[in-house]
């Protein structure tokens, strides 16, 4: 399965260890035109995706500066969710998906072997469309991921031999949770049921939860859709603060909130093209192509 | 929507035709309780009931009710009532109303008239055509309560006239020597009539048309779930009355009144007597004994349960997991569960004879607790697969996705996500297989039973049985190769070895209803066990 994964052009173009910042400078020159300032977190170049016959996304190359906000927008079945999907290679999850084409993170190509999926998934969280917590308490959603990672041991055994990590965990979820916005209210009940809280609460714990194992990147899939207008403003700030320090990438049907959060945004349209990616106020007031003017002006999608 | 029907938008008050409409329907409701309670000879026929005799009481409170159910739809057809009935009462109800008069004109022309076969057979197809006809031809109000209340009026009167007597036998002259009793058939007679007649009034009550329907539907489905509960309540209850005196039979309390018990820890034994002595759960059969009772096929029966679960859970899960998690769907997991359904459904017997075969030559050449427990292990092992896989489709895909957008791996998520959410569905089909092989004969008797009258000295001692040796494999237990009873087999054994063997367990029907109810007390304990268990499951799961 893996083997249908793989670019067989890889090995050659992006060594696995190139952090040298002039293959990063060639490479981003041959594909994109849009300048922006800051480092490139992750460099997408000719990224073509299949679901069985259906080509969902057609040679896509972008180049995602670091601590900023990436809106992705676009018309359903557009390829935006699947684009994004790519990125920290969820779709690996799904049998009739293939990816040919190559991501590189901080300069390392992901579709290769070797690459560790448990660290990539670690260095890129991601937060979906329907909040999905854990049917368990607040506190273990959030330690749940370094749990499992081995950064925070509370076992029995752990306790037993005194190594036990019980401090750390509460300043983690401290931080998480106040990182996401959700300390204020759900301090005094850390231990109850995580499904017990309203949505835009299980949203934010959802990307506390992400937060938590300490990524480089959040890929968020129209995190606000299934959320109340109050609920969706507060993840909107929460994610405008988070690009100080994370770089953010948001797949959102809401061109209003592309407008307000993103730096970057990227437009697809129908058939898995990209259409224009560019500054945000670039793109929404002077757009280079005529569909995405259209698209943007209501006229179509 | 011009011509669309219109009904009372509010009912303001309860008139007098919906009372008589609401008090037949509450008759119906009694004579069904009466029915099944003559059915279950709680009332005889042959007694009385408030001071008058049973039989009619039965046929008054039908013929009643059929008179109020015409006199009602009549009634509503020449505008007596409001209702709102349809242009006719529907197939459904012709083709049931078709039959009943069938059956009806067929009876009165053989029994009545005494017709030969072409003569019943003409009666019977003019009457089914009359019902059809009354039925179908007049409007909905007539068409469902005229069939419905001659029928249940007719069935009145002959419960009146005496033509039936309660103790009458209708020899059917066959082969076998059939016959149809008047005790069985007045109940059942009774009991359709009443669910005819109930529907009727309530299609009344409700005014026929869409809500009529609704109501009608309502009685029958209500009665039909109280009939199901009340015939297990029944069930139960009876094995509780004819079960308790013989478990109770010489119960003392007392200090010491009960058999001794040694418990041995590291060494240290500390002997005790129990303060309560219940010589049916506390004794075998034997010849010095002053009451006789079941304790080793009790003992038995709990060490098999325990046995087959402890060896069909973890393997039946792991299956799952496998199916669920990890392997493709395709030909290959649909020829699985074909097989794992399969499996549930053969007979038990045949995994009897398997453990027979199989097992029992490896075990030391005889039966023994081992090979029951392994025998019935194999018959819960296909439930358990089938139960957990259906559990672990169950769990959102969600909560798969988001564990491994965290990076964690896939075998870290089924242990901390998938496994906890899905326990209490694996939990509620591990329940259904134990009340099913706990029950279960054929295999026992195949794999692990030894004697009937089984003395207290064959009680199986599990945890005392293990015992450390010196040469491989270090432990053995003979208790567990040894053959020993279990309730189901008891109970089996108790009934076909006869009269000849009652001396040794005194009053031996008491013996038998006594041994039941244990078996049904043993089965529902593990039930217990698997409820509280699941409770407690889907509290951690759940917010409050």
């Amino acid at each position: 399965m893996s083997e249908t994964k793989q670019n067989p052009r890889k090995d050659t173009t992006q060594p696995l260890q190139t952090t040298s910042g002039e293959s990063e400078e060639k490479l981003r020159s041959e594909w994109t035109e849009y300048e922006f300032d800051g480092r490139t977190k992750l460099a997408v170049e000719d990224l073509d995706v299949y679901y069985g016959d259906d080509h969902a996304l057609k040679s896509v190359s972008m180049d995602i500066p670091e601590q900023s906000v990436t809106a992705l927008i676009g018309p359903s079945g557009c390829g935006k969710s699947t684009f994004l999907r790519c990125l920290n290679r969820m779709n690996d999850r799904i049998n009739s998906a293939r990816v040919d084409g190559s991501v590189a993170f901080d300069g390392k190509e992901i579709y290769q072997d070797g690459v560790d999926l448990v660290e990539l998934r670690k260095r890129v969280g991601m937060v979906f469309q329907s909040p999905n917590p854990f049917p368990k308490s607040i506190r273990a959603n959030i330690s749940y991921g370094p749990r499992k990672h081995g950064d925070i041991d509370t076992s029995l055994l752990a306790k037993v031999f005194g190594r036990s990590d019980e401090d750390a965990e509460e300043r983690l979820v401290e931080r998480s949770l106040r990182q996401a916005a959700l300390w204020e209210e759900v301090s005094d009940r850390l231990d109850d049921n995580a499904l017990g809280l309203s949505g835009g609460q299980q949203q934010r714990l959802c990307i506390a939860r992400a937060l938590a194992t300490d990524p480089e990147v959040l890929l968020m899939d129209e995190p606000a859709s299934a959320l109340d207008p109050i609920a969706t403003a507060k993840i909107e700030e929460l994610i405008h603060d988070l690009a100080e320090d994370y770089t953010v990438v948001i797949v959102t049907h809401n061109m209003q909130q592309a407008a307000r959060i993103s730096d970057q945004t990227a437009v697809f349209l129908t058939g898995g093209e990209l259409a224009e990616y560019g500054d945000t106020d670039q793109v929404f007031e002077d757009p280079q192509s005529q569909r995405v003017d259209d698209y943007i002006s209501g006229k179509f999608g | 929507m011009a011509g669309a029907t219109r009904t009372r938008l509010v009912r303001e008050d309860t008139s007098g035709a919906d009372a008589v409409a609401a008090l037949a329907v509450g008759v119906a409701s009694v004579l069904f309780g009466l029915g099944l309670a003559a059915m279950f000879e709680v009332v005889g026929l042959t007694g009385t009931l408030a001071g008058v005799p049973t039989l009619p009481l039965l046929g008054g409170l039908l013929l009643v009710q059929g008179v109020a159910v015409v006199v009602f739809g009549v009634g509503s057809r020449f505008g007596a009532v409001e209702t709102n009935p349809r242009p006719d009462a529907g197939i459904v109800a012709a083709v049931a109303f078709t039959l009943i008069w069938l059956v009806v004109g067929g009876l009165v022309a053989s029994q009545v008239l005494g017709l030969g076969l072409a003569g019943w057979l003409l009666g019977a197809i003019l009457t089914g055509a009359a019902g059809f006809a009354a039925t179908v031809l007049p409007r909905e109000d007539v068409g469902s309560t005229l069939p419905a209340g001659v029928v249940t009026a007719l069935v009145g009167l002959v419960f009146l006239s005496g033509y039936i007597a309660p103790t009458s036998v209708w020899d059917l002259g066959w082969e076998q020597k059939a016959s149809l009793t008047a005790e069985f058939m007045v109940p059942v007679v009774t009991v359709f009539c009443a669910l005819l007649t109930g529907w009727a009034a309530a299609k009344a009550y409700g005014g026929f048309g869409a809500r009529g329907r609704r109501v009608g539907a309502y009685l029958l489905v209500y009665l039909n779930a109280a009939a199901i509960v009340g015939v297990l309540f029944a069930l139960v209850a009876f094995t509780v009355f004819k079960g308790v005196p013989g478990l109770f039979r010489g119960l003392t309390f007392g200090p010491g009144v009960g058999p001794e018990s040694t418990v041995a820890l590291f060494g240290a034994s500390v002997t005790f007597s129990w303060p309560v002595y219940l010589p049916f759960a506390m004794n075998g059969v034997g010849l010095l004994n002053d009451l006789n009772g079941v304790l080793p096929a009790i003992v038995g029966t709990f060490w098999l349960v325990v046995g087959a679960v402890l060896f069909a859970v973890p393997l039946g899960v792991g299956a799952a997991i496998f199916l669920t998690e990890y392997a493709e769907r395709g030909r290959f997991t649909q020829v699985v569960e074909v097989a794992t359904n399969g499996l549930w459904s053969t007979p038990s017997i045949v995994f009897g004879l398997f453990g027979f075969a199989f097992l029992i030559p490896r075990f030391g050449n005889g039966k023994s607790l081992l090979a029951g427990m392994l025998t019935l292990g194999f018959m819960l092992l296909p439930l358990v697969v089938i139960t957990s896989r259906e559990a672990m489709l169950s769990v959102p895909d969600e909560y798969r996705d988001a564990s491994a957008a965290l990076g964690v791996t896939k075998w870290q998520t089924i242990r901390s996500v998938v496994l906890p959410a899905a326990l209490p569905g694996v939990v509620t089909g591990t329940i259904l297989g134990v009340g099913r092989i706990a029950g279960e004969t054929a295999p026992i008797l195949l794999t692990m039973a030894g004697g009937v009258f089984v003395p207290g000295s064959q009680t199986a001692d599990v945890i005392g049985g293990f015992q450390f040796t010196a040469a491989p494999p270090f432990v053995s237990n003979p208790e567990l190769l040894q053959a020993t009873s279990a309730l189901p087999y008891q109970l089996y054994a108790l009934i076909t070895a006869g009269v000849g063997a009652s001396g040794n367990v005194g009053n031996p029907d008491q013996f038998r209803w006594a041994t039941a109810l244990i078996l049904l007390l043993v089965v529902l304990s593990f039930y217990a066990v698997g409820i509280v268990t699941r409770y407690y499951f889907r509290r951690k799961l759940d917010y409050e």
